[in-house]
């Protein structure tokens, strides 16, 4: 068995899609590297318009980049799609009210060179007890676990899952993770974006933040969520400025968020005898640093001159994606 | 569907599948959607069903059906003319509800197959001629059965691939109300102008006078004066016992080809405008 040269699941160089022309350009991907090896769990985050789904759409081959090369498991990304080497879980899937759960599978398996049988696609999915049940009379979450159901049909050996488990319930959502589970031990690269950052701490491997179409931060998740950290936080009342104070200290990191000031710091019990001996603050509060406040800072607003300068961000409408057109 | 396709799909919901040549992936696509069309009872009714019903009730059984029209008798002329209206309605209905599914992101889920795109346009247009034929084949069959008839045999398949024919610019009708209003209702209301249509078309009570004028420049007269053109060689039918001018080939071509035409471009102009980001 060849291991070593095992071509990487993605493969991207200065990706970038722009969409309009002349003073209307709407980049949706800015210029995006990322490298994503076999067997990695990988979480995409960023804030609606961030360019996720933009980039998701050229990882599947629905379009082409306008600049910049990106491959999937060694070939185009049309080509892993069409030898149903990648599998995707899409929030812009449609599927047809009429046809039950069932099929559906086994109207699109018609549709693959090679599959699994309906039946393995079902059951891997947790939809064999939904098999009968028309498409229109599914629960959000049901129709994502057909979704999902489609997605395995190939045994992928890339599964893109774009928001998996929006409109699914705490339940339905903890056993779409243990069957996640249960996939990413066979093997698969998983890529999937998300905004619950719970999702992404606990089963990611690895943590890509995007935001106006670049990444902004991609790392393993100890190091994002930057462990042994940890935040404080008060109103401030204090003559002197916090950064001031910041830098007295030699604390690194002042945030100022929705009228208080936060601190990221390893000693903060040292920096609350400070600010309450004082006098410099109140209403504190000390946190273990979160992948929220990582989250929130980074997608938080730009400085004033990024606003003015930058081109607005905005993510393309997918139905005007065809296959491939 | 064949034991053989029954068995195949019995077989891939519990083994696995490992080679399927493109031309099977078509043609599973294609079975399914055919299935999938002649399930839905509202349009299956009214492009089998009601056809089917007005011939008996107009062509079979009324008094006038074995008076001579043309080359055959008056129950031919409508069964003929019942038969265009049902393949122009399926024609329409199929391809508007391509669009609308496309636009609704079922496209996406079928883009991630090994289909690709070309594979699901010959797929759809399998289908679409699929379910145009299916009203065509069954009131020619119950017409065959209750005494319509065509001077010679030839006419019978020249009638019914005519019919066909005439059916692909509807196709195109029914595609640029799909991409300009983006709706099902849109389409839904695009089958029933296109009943109007057919009114105008000559397909109903013949058409006399200004009316008759009018309607020579529609498109549906164009399509049903060229599938009657074995049986009427271009005669207009009248009940009131006048002898209006018939339609040389050519004026009938034309019309069909003009119309063929404004569809296109109408699907081009909407398609263009759906793809720009404004």
């Amino acid at each position: 068995m060849n291991t070593a040269a095992s071509p990487p699941a993605l493969h991207a160089t200065s990706v970038r899609r722009h969409f309009g022309t002349g003073s209307r350009t709407v980049h949706a991907v800015a210029g995006v590297d990322l490298e994503i090896p076999r067997g990695e769990i990988v979480a995409l985050l960023g804030a609606n318009g961030a360019g996720k789904t933009t980039f998701l759409d050229m990882v599947l081959g629905f379009t082409t980049p306008t600049a910049g090369t990106l491959t999937v498991l060694g070939a185009s990304p049309k080509a892993a799609v069409g030898a149903g080497r990648v599998g995707a879980v899409l929030q812009t899937g449609g599927l047809l009210h009429d046809l039950t759960v069932r099929e559906t599978v086994a109207m699109v398996a018609s549709c693959h060179a090679a599959h699994i049988p309906v039946d393995a696609a079902l059951e891997r999915a947790g939809a064999t007890g939904i098999g009968r049940r028309k498409v229109r009379q599914c629960s959000g979450g049901e129709q994502q676990r057909l979704r999902f159901a489609l997605a395995l049909l190939t045994e992928p050996d890339l599964l893109l899952l774009d928001e998996p488990t929006a409109g699914m319930d705490v339940r339905a959502r903890k056993e779409f993770w243990e069957t996640m589970q249960t996939e990413a031990e066979r093997g698969r690269t998983v890529v999937f974006a998300t905004h619950f950052l719970q999702e992404a701490s606990d089963f990611a491997d690895r943590i890509v933040l995007m935001r106006d179409g670049r990444i902004v931060v991609d790392g393993p998740v100890d190091e994002v969520t930057r462990a042994g950290q940890r935040t404080l936080s008060g109103v401030w009342d204090g003559a002197r400025s916090p950064e001031e104070v910041a830098a007295d200290l030699g604390i690194d990191e002042v945030v100022h968020t929705s009228g208080r000031v936060r601190f990221t710091a390893e000693d903060t019990d040292g920096l609350a005898r400070v600010l309450l001996s004082e006098g410099l603050a109140h209403d504190l509060s000390i946190t273990a640093a979160s992948l929220d406040d990582v989250f929130l800072d980074l997608t938080a607003g730009d400085s004033p001159e990024d606003r003015l300068g930058a081109a607005p961000a905005v993510e393309a409408a997918p139905e005007a994606v065809g296959t491939g057109r | 569907m064949t034991s053989a396709s029954t068995a195949h799909r019995a077989a891939t919901t519990t083994t696995p599948v490992t080679h399927r040549s493109a031309a099977r992936r078509i043609a599973g696509y294609a079975g399914w959607e055919l299935l999938r069309n002649v399930r839905m009872v509202e349009s299956t009714f009214f492009i089998v069903v009601l056809p089917t019903v007005l011939y008996i009730m107009f062509g079979a059984l009324s008094s006038w059906g074995d008076g001579e029209a043309g080359h055959g008798n008056v129950s031919a002329y409508n069964m003929t003319a019942m038969a265009v209206y049902g393949a122009t309605m399926a024609t329409s209905a199929i391809a508007g509800s391509a669009a609308i599914e496309r636009q609704q992101g079922w496209g996406r889920q079928l883009g991630l197959t090994g289909l690709g795109g070309s594979g699901y346009m010959v797929g759809k247009i399998l289908v679409a001629l699929g379910i145009a034929l299916l009203p065509i084949v069954v009131i020619f069959v119950v017409g065959a059965l209750t005494g319509a008839r065509f001077d010679e045999g030839w006419m019978w398949p020249a009638s019914g691939g005519l019919a066909l024919l005439g059916a692909i610019p509807f196709a195109l009708y029914g595609l640029a109300a799909a991409l300009l209003f983006r709706s099902e209702a849109a389409v839904s209301a695009a089958s029933g102008i296109l009943v109007v249509l057919a009114f105008f078309g000559n397909l109903f009570m013949p058409l006399t006078g200004t009316l008759l004028t009018i309607a020579k420049f529609t498109p549906v007269y164009g399509i049903a004066s060229l599938t009657r053109w074995p049986q009427l060689e271009g005669a207009v039918v009248d009940t009131s016992g006048g002898a209006p001018a018939g339609d040389p080939l050519w004026a009938i071509v034309l019309n069909v080809g003009a119309w063929t035409v404004v569809f296109a471009v109408l699907c081009l102009i909407a398609s263009r405008r759906s793809t720009r980001r404004g």
